[in-house]
């Protein structure tokens, strides 16, 4: 049996279809495996510096700053969101970090259709993940006046993960938005939401896979 | 399955930690929370293997938010060790209990056999 460009059924469905506005798919493993190593990267950095605050090790790796960054760690703004979340920051953001690789890792290459709850949970936890990295990176350089070396990079790592993983929200997003658009059924885009099959569902991201395949013409989907 | 195992890898962890951390005699509730969490979120990965029992998992988010709640609340103060053990291995089962069985397929209703079939997908 070839491949179909429809979901359902999915013993026919082709997985690694393409998906408009992109001229790949934004689910498969070549899109998401370097997001899950880059998190994960991330992950040990923060770790790292989990395990000092925790003072089961008994120094920081820095090649830049120096003591800079035992101070970032034993700041006052650090020793009050432990107080306040209970654990260590950095523990907080290694946990975050893995979140990244786990949910990367869960669902199928069609998985922007399939399952747009885990995609779009995956975002929740990429995206603000990003913008916590670059408001602490504010506050070393502005409250604390130190620079450690391992946040800089674990930012970083962050504000590329935003980039990577936009395009899998976007895409889940845009399918959602098209159920909506062509049903007006809110019953439909929950079920769509969570990954139960839908006729009309299924139709918007056949749209979403044929433009870009070439089997529908835009033009006859403007139409 | 790969989160039902970790999920199991974690209840294990769970009931070793009141020797890791060393709790007290007198933290009788530390003792029972782990012992107990233990056994809940280690039944429910195994229960999670069973078809009619697969969405077992779900009730380790449960277990987890409990856990979490308990290591930052449970006591006055700044959590200790062993509660702070508890905060993040609940952060943890959050994160795992939230991943589908067989994930890396397509759910279960989205194959045309779904209703008759003994496939494991769901």
């Amino acid at each position: 049996m070839s491949a179909s460009l429809k979901g359902y059924p999915a013993e026919s469905a082709d997985l690694e279809v393409r998906v408009s506005p992109y001229s790949y798919n934004p689910s498969a493993w070549s899109q998401r495996l370097p997001i899950c190593v880059l998190a994960f990267i991330a992950f040990l950095l923060a770790t790292h510096m989990g395990l000092y605050q925790w003072r089961l090790i008994g120094d920081v790796w820095d090649p830049a700053f120096g003591d800079q960054s035992k101070q970032v760690l034993d700041s006052d703004v650090a020793k009050k969101m432990h107080l306040w979340l209970g654990v260590p920051d950095a523990i907080l953001g290694a946990i975050a970090y893995l979140g990244d690789a786990i949910f990367g890792l869960a669902g199928s290459t069609r998985r922007w259709q399939y399952r747009p709850w885990l995609v779009i949970l995956f975002g929740i936890d990429v995206i603000p993940l990003g913008l916590v990295s670059g408001i602490l990176v504010i506050c070393q350089a502005t409250i604390v006046g130190n620079w450690c070396f391992l946040c800089l990079v674990t930012a970083l790592i962050s504000l590329v993960l935003v980039v990577m993983a936009y395009d899998e929200v976007y895409v889940s997003l845009k399918y959602l938005a098209l159920v909506w658009k062509k049903t007006k059924s809110r019953k439909i885009v929950w079920r769509a939401l969570w990954g139960f099959p839908e006729k009309a569902a299924d139709e918007a991201a056949l749209e979403m896979v044929g433009t870009i395949s070439g089997s529908i013409s835009p033009d006859a989907l403007s139409k | 399955m790969w989160a039902r195992v970790v999920e199991f890898m974690l209840s294990c962890w769970l009931a070793a930690s009141p020797f890791i951390f060393h709790h007290s005699d007198s933290a009788r509730a530390l003792w029972w929370n782990d012992y107990v969490t233990a056994i809940c979120v280690g039944g429910a990965s195994l229960l999670s293997y069973w078809r009619p029992t697969r969405h077992a998992h779900l009730f380790t988010a449960v277990v987890a938010i409990w856990l979490i709640g308990f290591g930052r609340f449970g006591l006055e103060g700044s959590p200790g060790p062993g509660m702070q053990n508890e905060i993040v291995v609940g952060l943890l089962l959050l994160m795992f209990a939230l991943v589908p069985n067989h994930a890396a397929y397509p759910p279960r209703f989205w194959y045309s056999d779904s209703a008759n079939s003994l496939s494991p997908k769901d």
